[in-house]
């Protein structure tokens, strides 16, 4: 009689653990079976009166029936698990298109990141970095340099004077003598900065611009070496070949001295504002460092050779930028700083 | 500087009409001698060639060195070496007169005036150029005035010889003298000036006093006029710095001082009498010379031969040249080379490029490598010792500083180094303060920046009409006046925070900011500044060092701009803070072995108690045990009193080599409760 008893509380529990649609239903069913007052508790309690031969043929039946019920509810279960999961998951969609919160990455300003970029060049190549001051004497800007007061080239400058009796530098090359004093050859050294010239601001004119020196001294230094630096400066920046020219060019610094052109990127040399319609534009004055401003900062032209370069980081910018408005530059408006 | 391309063809026959064409023409000069800026048609028809001429206009900036290349000989020469042609003299020496000059000269000073040649013409007819020689001085943008003034202007730009006509009737007595002006004279000038003289400024004089500035302009009681009849022929040399003092002193800058200032070859001034009396024969075949020239000359120095190892020069352009290359080009361009003695030049520097351009072996390797051309040297790596460079740490940090702020959403922003009154005076600073520029563009730019904070001011008022909320940072040098020597120069960063609905958590998240930027950083509060917000300013502290301020602008400020919102800045001195950068060990601390145990503790104070000064006497109570402090939160209103606020922190304490105990915990505890209550704090508990 137990035995009809257990048959029919496995398949009458198995139809309700199959006709469950949730997991409290599913639980409803197991305790009232399988739970501590369920039917197969109720069950067992009538063992006491079995015989012995009886309570262990009763038993294996139990035990089998109570292993298939835990094992269909442990199936059924997940189910309801993997179901709620998913159904979970699926209402967690969200729209990934939508703006993150906080605020935005800022920018640096394209000079800035055009320096970083060529003071890592050059730190590669061996060469110092120096940081030289905005207001120079006299004496650096223009007599170290081979310039003396007297000298028509201080008309190629138009310089800002200030009433401590300095003035703003014109150009990167006094941080050349700075460094020749303080380095000693051999020596190898690039200086950008800010530089200054006194003149009417337009588009393709700033007083305000920015440079970046360039110089090596050392027993035997060429032409030929200074192109070598000039083409891998290009080819670097550009990332790819620039179109060229160097013709002789005066600075009374350099003997021989030369100006490296570069093809206008911005009209492809057509012609425009930046490149003065002449579809070239002025980048690179360079040359050997005249023996008088070696002779000026102590080192002997006779031991020691060296070249010099100007690098034009403000015109390089706008090449590189494609920006036909030089003001653009120090105008500080973020609708164009905030795209470099 | 204007070349007639008609002009040179006329100075070098083999010039032609299409080969190499004045464009071509033009390309070759720019890339071998000096920089042109362009070809155009000439205005004016060349007669002498029945065609059209064309203009070459070369940049004077890069004649700055030539004094030859100021005249069409000069630039004919370059020509013929670059195209290989030859150069025709049009000077023909042998029809300069001889005999007695009829004007005496008298030379004060040879270094200031080297060589003055001067001759008298009689007979003279002033009157209108033949149109050939208008249209050539036209073309090149010298006004015709009449046919002895074009003929010196046609020298002019020739030779380059710069000459001046004067009427020989109205100058006082026989003699021509070149001194220094006296004090209180003066000088009425040819454009109708009139000029107080100095005793720096080269003058021509004759008995009664001063008739020209040399070589700069010639004066009105002397000069021709139609009904002169004897003029006496200036042919001169003058002292280039002498001419460029003088000239700039007056801001008069005329054809003739922009040539002496170059130092023009002394050779040229009889030469240039001969070529103006062959021209006179056919613009004013009246005239006659009278008597001989008049030459007072110093003693010409002239740049001893330079000797020049064939090796040098392909040492110094790193590309290997034959010594029969050297010797063409030199010789081209008008040098005299010697027999080379074991691959060693001597060459003779001829006059028109001695007189400053060219003394030095350097100079030579100049002419060859252009006329080589730069672009025919290939390039080589140098062979130099492999070295570390030096350091510089403040580029490494400036980098960092600018990379952290624009990873927390600032935008660089580059502002002028100038400042003007208003704008230094709103930010407190007087003007006088500043270093003032003796020359500057407008009266927008008269100073030099003691503060970034007018610029970053004015970019805020910029942009708030296109954004209502943004983020500005700039890194730049301020400049300090400083008695002695140069100014001193602080490289500042300064950084805002803008927003239009702004509220105080501005101000902490310019903050969060700053400790992004300089680490474990905090702030004191500061006595502010007119511009700044009286309750809302603070000092930046950094290792123990004060490196800056941090402020919420005075809203009057903005107001006075139409503008609404707050704005909240700081300004820190990056040299100071790079130094503090600079020494630092790190050592580590051993990470904990026993576990920390925690409580949170709330301590009533004076509303207005820094809440740094409440933590810092809680973990000062904490004693050794101390592991960490948080800030939880800070609350004032009911129940507590007003004036009261409430600052919550969570402790957590530990051992380092055993597991406090609940005993051990609690001890702590109370020590920090009674330590605050001694203290005068009250605590929740």
């Amino acid at each position: 009689m137990l035995d009809a008893k257990l048959e029919e509380l496995r398949r009458a529990t198995l139809a309700g653990f199959a006709s469950a649609v949730s997991l409290e239903q599913l639980e409803e069913s197991r305790v009232a079976a399988l739970g501590r007052k369920g039917t197969l508790a109720q069950i067992s309690k009538e063992f006491g009166k079995l015989r012995p031969e009886e309570r262990a043929q009763l038993g294996k039946l139990l035990n089998s029936v109570k292993q298939d019920l835990e094992s269909d509810y442990g199936d059924k279960k997940r189910g309801f698990e993997q179901a709620e999961l998913a159904h979970r998951l699926a209402n967690e969609w969200i729209d990934v298109t939508l703006p993150a919160r906080g605020v935005r990455v800022g920018s640096l300003h394209p000079i800035t990141q055009l320096q970083s970029e060529i003071e890592d060049l050059f730190t590669s190549l061996g060469f110092a970095i120096l940081y030289g001051p905005e207001v120079e004497t006299e004496e650096h800007n223009f007599d170290a340099l081979n310039i003396p007061a007297t000298h028509p080239a201080r008309d190629m400058q138009d310089t800002f004077w200030l009433s401590d009796g300095n003035l703003l530098r014109t150009h990167t090359s006094p941080v050349q003598v700075r460094g020749m004093r303080e380095l000693k050859p051999p020596l190898r050294m690039i200086a950008p900065g800010r530089v200054f010239r006194n003149e009417e601001v337009d588009a393709s004119h700033e007083h305000t611009f920015y440079q970046l020196e360039g110089m090596m001294v050392d027993r035997e230094v060429s032409i030929a070496n200074l192109i070598y630096f000039m083409k891998i400066l290009l080819s670097s920046i550009f990332k790819r070949d620039a179109i060229v020219r160097l013709r002789p060019g005066y600075f009374p610094f350099v003997e021989p001295g030369f100006e490296l052109d570069i093809h206008c990127l911005i009209c492809d040399g057509a012609g425009c504002p930046v490149c003065k319609q002449s579809g070239w534009v002025e980048l690179l004055p360079c040359g050997l460092v005249h023996p008088n401003v070696l002779r000026m900062s102590d080192i002997d032209p006779e031991e020691w050779s060296g070249f010099a370069f100007g690098l034009g980081l403000t015109r390089l910018a706008m090449m590189r930028y494609g920006i036909d408005d030089i003001r653009q530059l120090q105008g500080g408006d973020l609708r164009f700083l905030t795209q470099f | 500087m204007k070349f007639s391309y008609r002009w040179l063809a006329e100075l070098v026959p083999g010039l032609a009409d299409d080969s190499p064409g004045p464009l071509e023409l033009a390309r070759l000069i720019t890339m071998k001698t000096a920089e042109c800026e362009g070809v155009e048609p000439a205005s004016h028809l060349d007669l002498h060639g029945l065609a059209p001429d064309y203009i070459i206009d070369i940049d004077n900036k890069s004649l700055t060195h030539r004094p030859d290349l100021w005249g069409h000989i000069g630039m004919a020469r370059e020509v013929a070496a670059i195209t290989g042609g030859s150069l025709v003299d049009p000077v023909k020496v042998s029809l300069l007169p001889t005999g007695q000059p009829e004007i005496r000269v008298r030379i004060a000073d040879h270094e200031l005036c080297p060589r003055y040649s001067a001759l008298v013409m009689e007979g003279v007819q002033v009157d209108l150029s033949p149109v050939w020689l208008q249209n050539r001085l036209e073309s090149i943008g010298i006004n015709a005035i009449n046919n002895i003034v074009d003929v010196t202007n046609l020298i002019l730009a020739e030779l380059p010889q710069p000459m001046h006509a004067f009427d020989a009737d109205k100058l006082t007595g026989d003699t021509i003298h070149v001194r220094l002006a006296r004090r209180h004279e003066r000088l009425r000038a040819l454009n109708g000036e009139t000029y107080d003289l100095t005793e720096e400024d080269l003058v021509i004089a004759d008995a009664s006093g001063p008739v020209a500035l040399a070589g700069v302009i010639g004066g009105a009681e002397t000069a021709i006029s139609e009904g002169s009849r004897r003029v006496v022929l200036e042919s001169a040399n003058f002292n280039a710095a002498r001419v460029r003092l003088t000239s700039a002193r007056l801001k008069l800058r005329t054809d003739a001082s922009v040539r002496f200032e170059k130092a023009l070859d002394p050779e040229n001034t009889v030469r240039g009498l001969a070529r103006a009396v062959e021209l006179f024969q056919e613009v004013c075949p009246s005239a006659r010379p009278v008597g001989g020239f008049a030459d007072d000359r110093g003693v010409l120095r002239p740049v001893g031969p330079i000797l020049l190892p064939v090796n040098f020069v392909s040492r110094k352009l790193g590309t290997r040249v034959t010594l029969q290359r050297v010797v063409a080009i030199l010789r081209a361009l008008g040098f005299t080379v010697s027999e080379p003695q074991a691959e060693t030049l001597i060459v003779t520097v001829p006059s028109w490029r001695a007189t400053k351009d060219i003394s030095l072996r350097d100079d030579l390797v100049e002419e060859i490598g252009r006329m080589i051309g730069y672009n025919e040297i290939p390039p080589v790596a140098p062979k130099v010792s492999c070295v570390v460079p030096p350091a510089n740490p403040m580029r490494l940090f400036l980098r960092s500083v600018r990379q952290q702020l624009a990873s927390q959403g600032f935008t660089e922003v580059y502002n002028y180094s100038f400042v003007n009154e208003a704008e230094a005076e709103r930010f407190s600073l007087s003007i006088s303060e500043h270093i003032a520029i003796r020359n500057p563009i407008g009266s927008e730019l008269t100073h030099l920046r003691r503060s970034l904070l007018p610029g970053l001011f004015k970019n805020i008022v910029d942009n708030v009409r296109h954004s209502p909320a943004f983020r500005i940072f700039e890194v730049g040098q301020e400049i300090h006046g400083n008695a002695s020597s140069l100014p001193n120069e602080i490289t500042r960063g300064a950084a805002a925070i803008y927003d239009a609905h702004g509220d105080e958590q501005d101000f902490f998240e310019l903050k969060r900011v700053l400790e992004c930027v300089f680490p474990s950083s905090c702030l004191s509060a500061a006595e502010a500044r007119p511009f700044e917000h009286p309750t809302r300013t603070a000092y930046i502290h950094w290792r123990g060092t004060v490196i800056g301020r941090i402020f919420e602008l005075h809203p009057l400020l903005l107001q006075r701009e139409g503008v609404e919102g707050r704005a909240v800045l700081f300004e820190t001195d990056l040299d100071l803070a790079q130094r503090l950068t600079a020494s630092r060990l790190l050592r580590y601390t051993p990470v904990r072995k026993y576990p920390t145990s925690g409580f949170d503790l709330s301590v009533i104070s004076d509303i207005r108690m820094p809440a740094d000064k409440i933590q810092d006497a809680l973990a000062q109570l904490a004693g050794s045990h101390l592991a960490s402090i948080e800030f939880i939160r800070q609350y004032d209103g009911p129940p507590l009193l007003p004036g009261q606020k409430s600052v919550s922190y969570h402790i957590e304490a530990g051992a380092l080599d055993h597991t406090l105990s609940a005993e051990e915990v609690a001890e702590i505890r109370n020590q920090i409760i009674e330590g605050m209550r001694g203290r005068g704090f009250e605590l929740r508990v």
